[in-house]
């Protein structure tokens, strides 16, 4: 496979070397590919009722319905909204935070909202809860990253209504990445339904990947960055001019399996993807953005709905860009977004999915607390970097 | 007496609805819609910051003062950073120039030779001749800056107090947002790796120092104590100055001398500088101002006052006589509902539109009655919805315009439907389509 991958890049290369232009033109912004195009649809979802306001909005997840369920933090919504500066519930008339979970159908409409810590304490509500995502049967998976005291070293899996049915790993245990009952604040599920596992991106404590028996989570094995047993050891920030880290760094915040068999990492703060077998031997990896401290560039990916899962979409919170790029060369064909508070921009864009029909939908942390849906238009040519995708008029 | 008359007006208005009962008043109100797309993004990644100062010119061309006082370094305004820590984003320029179709045309502001900008800008104004007064709510802002429309420095209204004698405080600490709500907080879970230090960094024009804000001085006619709100006369020879965010009056300035003429406090008695009392819904009303944000001459003479941590309006004659009051959604507490007021375009100015920043919506009064008809606006972050509604202005059209405060950072367009009678449940959110 790698040697495959090399064959294919240096085909590449020769192309581009040989079309002196085309080069050129490359680094430019004036050239233009075929690829998958998107319009920011700025009227979905619809407003949300009863005056609720979000705070980061940590996930999102599609399900076989095409409904869009998000996950947020209610302890970030503006306390602006819902208190007044003595901590006092506000008797203004705006706003009231949102339960942590919110399902949309395909319309934009609200049409279930749950979530939070139970009444009768059969499980732990995370501390601050991260990803969600929904498995073939419709049931709801979600971690958390909140750190000591309170720290999430559990996942929880919900029917897609919310009803509870199982936790994984108790919460408060400390991180360590060669745990094989907990986990170390995970960031995000995902599935082979084939293989009946999940995927965890695990996490912002633990520096690995883990996979689970999806019906009785059992941690079947796990693996940090280049297939190396995963350690603890602090590597420190993240330097662009120092040589690659064996390990990964916190948070790995992504773990997707594509249908051919491979598994794609978001090694966040390295700013690296990393590609692994199933079984954790490590493929290959690329670097995005190389340059980008702090948070990283390599938030989130989902794939394109198409049998062969051609290409990725990447989520860049910190650049503020969704990338475009060939599944198999790893290469961005093309950008979109910018930062911004308008329709098609963000601040921080954390997480991203897609639906059946090829849409995709994104969510905003920090400050940016959105939810957005750009609108699949076929493959056609566009710019390598569009800005910001507006619905043409 | 100013009481007698207060009591005189409100009870004619009471009279005018024994008269017309609610169902055949036909009540009417201007109808608007959100701009989904109104501005276009901005070139060269830059990022609007908290969004304070509103005006519309002669060519219907809207000016935007933002400022940078709650940028979050670390996530939001990362390639301002040395070294840069992302390509996104950079703090925008502080003023910015849009025509009517949302394109930006020009940006100019900043500290430059020969002036003092503000610490924290917070307030811009076109007079009648399109020169920009911008003033500025920090803790040792005690002047006014006026510029030519394309940036020009052209004078300093009242005395800039020393550079760094007072920390700039936002002027909107009192919103909760700005140092607790803001992007920077930290919290256990963080988006960091390390989870704690989600924020930490402070902006272009960020808070510093730790040094309090100057003394108010309500009576000085030669400063300002935070000047948060600028308007003028239809025939441009007088200003009014929401003074502010430490004193508690409204002062007029002669606009060819730059002398405060007058000034005068709430009900038009002498300002008080004792600290505001926080507000309390249940306590008869101040006799003073607490945090006066707007000033607004009406063309048929009166000056309408946005006492905001009161949550009411004050209306007075020119010369300060106090005429009436209205209390705005009572049980808001600080920072209050009455952030700004601008008036409908039509010759009467029927209507008069009151931006609430704490309630997140626009109020629409009559605006010789003061009588609330109907209201608009959520909390949230998509098209239409609020967060820290700032300002409200309008074009020659009749559109309306609104900045966010805080981490609000927007301007939006409501393009202006005409009068018409008000939904029995009108939408709080106007989307295109969402009156029918």
């Amino acid at each position: 496979m790698t040697r495959k991958n090399l064959l294919i890049g240096s085909t590449f290369a020769v192309l581009i070397g040989g079309l002196a232009i085309g080069q050129r033109a490359l680094q430019g912004e004036q050239d233009t590919v075929q690829a998958p195009r998107f319009e920011v649809d700025p009227m979905w979802p619809k407003p949300l009722p009863n005056h609720w306001v979000l705070g980061n909005v940590i996930g999102v997840g599609v399900d076989d319905r095409d409904h869009v369920f998000i996950v947020h933090r209610q302890d970030t919504a503006d306390q602006m909204s819902t208190n007044d500066a003595s901590g006092l519930k506000m008797p203004a008339e705006c706003c009231t935070v949102a339960p942590p979970v919110i399902e949309f159908d395909p319309d934009g409409n609200v049409v279930a909202a749950w979530g939070g810590p139970p009444a009768d304490g059969k499980y732990v509500w995370p501390s601050s809860n991260h990803g969600i995502t929904i498995d073939n049967k419709g049931n709801v998976w979600i971690g958390g990253n909140g750190s000591p005291p309170a720290t999430d070293s559990h996942i929880l899996k919900f029917t897609h209504d919310g009803k509870f049915l199982m936790q994984i790993g108790k919460p408060g245990v400390m991180p360590n990445s060669n745990d094989t009952t907990h986990f170390g604040r995970v960031a995000k599920i995902s599935f082979d339904f084939k293989a009946n596992e999940a995927f965890i991106a695990d996490g912002y404590g633990n520096k690995r990947v883990a996979v689970l028996d999806m019906d009785t989570g059992r941690i079947k094995r796990f693996w940090g960055a280049y297939g190396n047993v995963p350690s603890d050891s602090n590597y420190g920030g993240y330097n662009p001019d120092a040589p690659l880290i064996p390990q990964f760094r916190n948070p790995v915040h992504c773990a997707e399996p594509s249908n051919d068999g491979f598994v794609y990492v978001c090694d966040r703060p390295n700013d690296r993807l990393q590609i692994f077998t199933k079984d954790g031997k490590f493929v290959k990896e690329k670097q995005y953005f190389p340059r980008t401290l702090g948070d990283g560039s390599v938030w989130d990916i989902t794939f394109s709905k198409d049998p062969a899962q051609k290409y990725m979409f990447m989520a860049d919170g910190k650049n503020e860009h969704v990338y475009v790029i060939d599944r198999q060369s790893l290469e961005i064909l093309t950008m979109f977004g910018d930062g911004g508070r308008q329709p098609g921009q963000w601040f921080a864009v954390h997480s991203i999915a897609a639906d059946s029909k090829g849409n995709i939908f994104t969510t905003e942390t920090y400050e940016g607390k959105r939810l957005q849906k750009f609108v699949y238009k076929g493959i056609g040519t566009v710019a390598r970097n569009q800005g910001v995708v507006w619905p043409k008029r | 007496m100013k009481r007698t008359r207060t009591l005189m007006v409100a009870g004619s208005a009471a009279a005018l609805f024994v008269v017309a009962p609610r169902s055949l008043q036909q009540a009417q109100a201007p109808a608007f819609e959100v701009e989904m797309l109104w501005p276009k993004p901005m070139p060269n990644r830059w990022i609007l910051g908290s969004a304070t100062g509103l005006a519309i010119d002669s060519r219907d061309h809207v000016f935007v003062l933002n400022h940078g006082a709650n940028f979050n370094a670390r996530t939001e305004i990362g390639a301002d950073q040395t070294p840069p820590g992302g390509e996104c984003c950079k703090a925008a320029p502080s003023v910015l120039e849009y025509d009517a179709d949302g394109n930006l045309v020009a940006h100019w502001g900043g500290p430059g030779e020969g002036y003092q900008w503000p610490q924290t800008p917070t307030a811009l104004a076109i007079d009648p001749a399109g020169n920009v007064w911008i003033g500025g709510g920090g803790g040792s802002d005690s002047h006014i800056l006026k510029f030519s429309k394309d940036g020009k420095y052209l004078a300093t209204i009242g005395k800039p107090a020393t550079p760094g004698t007072a920390a700039p405080v936002p002027v909107d600490t009192a919103y909760g947002g700005a140092g607790r709500g803001g992007a920077g907080r930290g919290r256990a879970g963080g988006d960091s790796a390390g989870g704690g230090r989600a924020g930490g960094g402070r902006g272009r024009g960020g808070r510093g120092g730790g040094a309090p804000a100057l003394p108010a001085n309500s009576a000085s006619k030669d400063a300002f104590g935070g000047p948060a709100g600028i308007s003028f006369d239809p025939d441009g020879k007088h200003a009014y100055i929401a003074d502010g965010t430490r004193n508690h009056r409204v002062a007029v300035v002669d606009v060819a001398t730059g002398a405060i003429t007058s000034y005068w406090g709430a009900y038009g008695s002498q300002p008080d500088d004792a600290p505001s009392a926080a507000y309390n819904p249940d306590a008869p009303p101040s006799k003073q101002f607490s945090a006066v944000t707007c000033a607004v001459p009406s063309k048929d003479g009166m000056i309408y006052v946005c006492d905001r941590g009161n949550d009411r309006i004050q209306v007075f004659k020119k010369d300060g006589s106090f005429v009436k009051e209205k209390v705005i959604s009572p049980k808001t507490l600080a920072p209050g509902s009455v952030a700004d007021i601008a008036f409908s375009r039509d010759a009467a100015q029927k209507y008069l539109y009151v931006a609430d920043g704490m309630n997140n919506r626009v109020w629409i009064l009559d605006r010789v009655s003061l009588n609330v008809l109907t209201s608009f606006g959520d909390g949230g972050r998509i098209p239409g919805e609020f967060f820290a509604l700032h300002n409200v202005a309008t074009d020659s059209k009749g559109n309306l315009y609104t900045t966010e405060d805080l981490q609000g950072k927007r301007v939006q367009k409501f393009t202006f439907k005409g009068v018409g009678a008000i939904p029995a449940k009108p939408k709080a959110v106007l989307w295109p389509g969402s009156g029918k």
